[in-house]
């Protein structure tokens, strides 16, 4: 391989036999009196910048390179994460307030069923006060209706009882049979009062 | 004296040519190209570790700040850097980019800062200041090294090795062995493996010849063209002013245009040369031996 590019080199610069008495050759194409020098120093300039460089230079700026490449990749990791988690703890708070929201719901149905159940129990306490109390005084009416009956017809009884010790003691004209009645009436009304 | 003897001889190469500046019994020791790699070199070893610990990660105070590039260069060279590593090496080599990582870098700028300096007229500045070397033909530094056979030449020969060592390393001897059968069944062996073993030796002469073209063809046009602007600038001055106008004005445009161009072709090239470095290393490993010999051809130009 090196030999035959050094057999190609060997060739071309045999090619230009043109070289100028004035110290330059005519042709693009040097000869190897001309061109080992610059070969030669080419390969060492190389050699000697790649070696330098390679402890110098590259390993700094790969570096610097793959540090930089490593931040970005990170940082977008962190970014992603970040935001991760603050929808997590988002989802977290919505999900506590819609619980927050029915407790608060349930509570509120608990404290109104409460209340309508006192305010069933208050009326119907109230309702049956309401009806004992008419009860009792229905009996007070019905036990003084019974009072005053009963003296009605003791008083009757009186009356008739008058009225008739009347009739035996005398003799009864229509006249006097008038007057009588009207004297019970009066007694009884007079009974009455 | 005319405007004329401003620039070099009436032949376009002599601008794009290597100048010799010491010469021992006819092997030049210094030439322009020479000097201009030592200082390609310096330029490396100068500013590439200030760059680099200007990208590298900063001190802690920095904050969030500290992971960018501090200061112009450092993003420049940053942004190529990342772009040669994410977008071409890595898709192709995988696992193994890091460890191919500096020295493909090192071939890319190396390269790149050769054909740039190629485009910076170091040696005409030079023979403006230093009339004596001008007629005299030499320069210590100027030229476009990369436009040298030898340099292209020996920079494939390292990628060559590179290429097959780690093909080597990879594969092992015997899957090197089988690659060079291109998977055909054993009666084709007998046309497989020269084509193959060809193949081996074509890629690197390809590198080589490919990037002296391109830094030769593009620096001729460019001389020619300028010779063209002096030489009308002359008429324009001298006698005929009629042809001297339209030809510098043309011929300057055309510069400044091919400048351009040019410009380009030193950052392609430079990314060619070692992309196929690249794609020929990627090539020779157990993970694209099914479909490795199309790239081939594709990437090829």
């Amino acid at each position: 391989m090196s030999r035959a590019l050094a057999f190609l080199i060997v060739a071309l610069a045999a090619v230009p036999a043109l070289a100028a008495e004035e110290g330059g050759s005519a042709s693009p194409i040097p000869g190897i009196k001309e061109g080992i020098a610059p070969m030669v120093t080419a390969l060492v300039v190389f050699a000697v910048v790649l070696a330098v460089l390679s402890k110098t230079a590259w390993p700094k700026i790969s570096k610097g390179l793959d540090e930089r490449a490593e931040k970005i990749k990170d940082e977008i990791a962190a970014a992603e994460a970040a935001r991760k988690q603050a929808k997590d703890a988002l989802d977290q708070y919505e999900r506590s307030l819609a619980d927050a929201r029915a407790e608060a719901q349930r509570m509120l149905e608990k404290t109104k069923a409460e209340q309508q159940a006192l305010a069933n129990d208050l009326r119907a306490k109230a309702d049956a006060e309401l009806s004992a109390l008419k009860d009792r005084a229905r009996k007070d009416i019905e036990a003084a209706k019974r009072d005053a009956l009963a003296e009605i017809y003791a008083a009757a009884a009186d009356l008739s009882t008058s009225i008739a010790s009347k009739i035996l003691r005398r003799e009864v004209t229509p006249r006097d049979q008038q007057r009588l009645v009207e004297e019970s009436l009066a007694e009884l009304n007079s009974a009455r009062n | 004296m005319t405007l004329t003897t401003l620039v070099l001889a009436a032949n376009p190469v002599e601008h794009v040519i290597n100048h010799k500046f010491i010469v021992s019994d006819g092997w030049w020791l210094w030439s322009g190209h020479v000097g201009n790699l030592l200082l390609s070199g310096l330029i490396m070893l100068l500013a590439f570790p200030y760059l680099a610990s200007k990208i590298a990660t900063g001190h802690e105070s920095l904050g969030h700040e500290r992971y960018v590039a501090r200061g112009k260069l450092a993003h420049m060279l940053e942004v190529i850097c990342i772009y040669l590593r994410d977008n071409t090496i890595k898709p192709m080599l995988g696992h193994r980019t890091n460890a191919f990582l500096p020295y493909l870098w090192t071939l890319f700028f190396f390269i790149l800062i050769n054909n740039l300096l190629g485009l910076i007229p170091i040696g005409d500045l030079i023979h403006l200041v230093v009339p004596s070397w001008k007629a005299s033909h030499s320069l210590p530094f100027g030229g476009t090294a990369t436009q040298n056979l030898f340099v292209t030449g020996i920079l494939a020969l390292i990628s060559a090795l590179v290429i097959n060592i780690a093909g080597v390393r990879e594969l092992g001897l015997g899957g090197y062995a089988k690659h060079l059968t291109a998977g055909t069944p054993p009666y084709l062996w007998a046309l497989m493996i020269p084509i193959e073993v060809m193949g081996t030796l074509i890629k690197p002469v390809a590198l080589a010849l490919r990037l002296f073209a391109n830094m030769t063809a593009g620096h001729i046009l460019l001389a020619t063209l300028l010779m063209f602007a002096v030489q009308g600038l002359d008429m324009l001055v001298g006698k005929s002013p009629l042809i001297g106008a339209p030809v510098t004005i043309v011929s300057v445009a055309g510069a400044i245009a091919i400048t351009f161009l040019e410009l380009f072709v030193a950052f392609l090239q430079a990314f060619v040369f070692m992309f196929l470095t690249t794609v020929f290393i990627a090539q020779l490993s157990h993970h694209d031996e099914e479909h490795g010999h199309g790239h081939e051809h594709a990437h090829a130009h």
